[in-house]
């Protein structure tokens, strides 16, 4: 009985954990939307206008975003995770980073059941 | 797992072609698997020298996603009499309309050869387990140099006393290199030596050039007539095994295996 209990529980704290999971990616996407909205329209027509992440374009970038970009051209495609290991920085920071660029238009974002995947549209 | 060499310069002329191929040919000696790319498409230059043929692909059907990269690579050990190791060659197509092709490419064009490039990690030195791959770049600040030091482990940069090349170095080295965060070291060729004591003075101009340009001088290379004389019409090293240039490019392949 105590078994099923604790197997009901745990499916449950998993599936807490997932929404939080999930409610913190949309609120740093959230934040990134407000960052660049008081730095005067980054936003504007952004997703639907694909970017091209070219030598010069990753030259033009700010020295943080340059290595989350350079991290996801070397991965092909990655989590924020592992873009976290690839460029020795806290998760939570790269998947800051990564939904910037996403929002800037040079990276795209897919969600595969409880992963984000992040990539260059070639 | 094996390592991407790029050697690139500010200006033409440095130097960078011979520098590649003697270095490969250095490394092959020394029973390493090495990959030599012809990666300056708009003034191709590795065919003259190695006069390789039997392949129907260029390098630029490779970035041009005509086919993979080993239809493109021959087998060059054989024909460049060397022992050891093994050579595989890719070359960029020197025809003019080839050429033209390749300066009028779009940045999305661009964009898909870097990830060509650096997917050569994964297919020639994980898969075939080459120990190198180098990269002969095209000089200064342009897509196809770029993509090259973006998909390299290190950058060799060939440089020499010219002061426009001096400038240009310093300035490169701090607007890319260091963006980038590559690793790069210096080579100086065709330095002028003055004095008798050559090793004293090639001493003290690697540490003036260290300090100018805040980066390893790996070895200073002075002038060499029969280089020159050489025309590129053969593999230096191989074909004259004792001459000094030969014996530096053998210390520079040691500092390049101990790094």
């Amino acid at each position: 009985m105590s078994r099923t209990l604790e197997k009901t529980e745990a499916r449950l704290l998993e599936k807490i954990k997932e929404s939080l999971d999930k409610l913190n990616e949309k609120m740093e996407v959230f934040i990134e939307l407000q960052k660049s909205e008081q730095k005067g329209g980054l936003v504007a027509g952004m997703p639907d206008l694909p970017e091209t992440l070219d030598v010069m374009t990753l030259l033009s970038l700010p020295d943080h975003l340059r290595k989350t970009a350079i991290a996801i051209c070397k991965l092909g495609e990655a989590t924020a995770d592992e873009t976290a290991e690839h460029t020795k920085r806290a998760r939570a920071v790269e998947s800051g980073y990564l939904n910037q660029l996403v929002l800037m238009g040079y990276l795209k974002k897919e969600r595969r059941g409880r992963k984000a995947y992040f990539y260059v549209e070639k | 797992m094996g390592r991407i060499i790029a050697v690139h310069s500010y200006k033409g002329g440095t130097g960078k072609t011979l520098m590649a191929i003697n270095l490969a040919t250095a490394l092959v000696q020394r029973g390493k698997k090495v990959c030599l790319l012809d990666l300056d498409f708009r003034a191709p230059s590795l065919y003259a020298v190695l006069k390789a043929d039997g392949s129907e692909y260029w390098l630029n059907d490779y970035l041009n996603g005509v086919c993979e990269i080993k239809r493109v690579l021959v087998d060059s050990t054989e024909k460049s009499g060397l022992n050891g190791g093994r050579l595989l060659l890719g070359l960029a197509n020197p025809n003019t309309e080839a050429i033209r092709d390749m300066t009028a490419k779009d940045r999305k064009w661009e964009m898909r050869a870097l990830g060509r490039l650096l997917a050569l990690k994964n297919s020639l030195l994980n898969d075939m387990e080459l120990d190198y791959i180098i990269f002969d770049t095209s000089p200064g600040l342009q897509y196809s140099s770029i993509n090259a030091i973006v998909s390299a482990d290190v950058v060799l940069v060939v440089t020499t006393q010219d002061t426009s090349d001096v400038l240009g170095t310093r300035r490169m080295i701090q607007e890319l290199y260091d963006l980038f965060d590559k690793k790069a070291a210096l080579l100086l060729n065709k330095a002028l030596l003055s004095s008798s004591s050559f090793e004293k003075e090639m001493k003290e101009i690697a540490v003036q050039y260290e300090k100018t340009y805040n980066l390893p001088v790996l070895e200073v290379i002075p002038c060499f007539c029969d280089v020159l004389k050489a025309g590129g019409t053969f593999i230096f090293s191989k074909e004259k095994p004792d001459h000094p240039f030969t014996k530096l490019l053998e210390e520079i392949a040691t500092k390049i295996e101990k790094s």
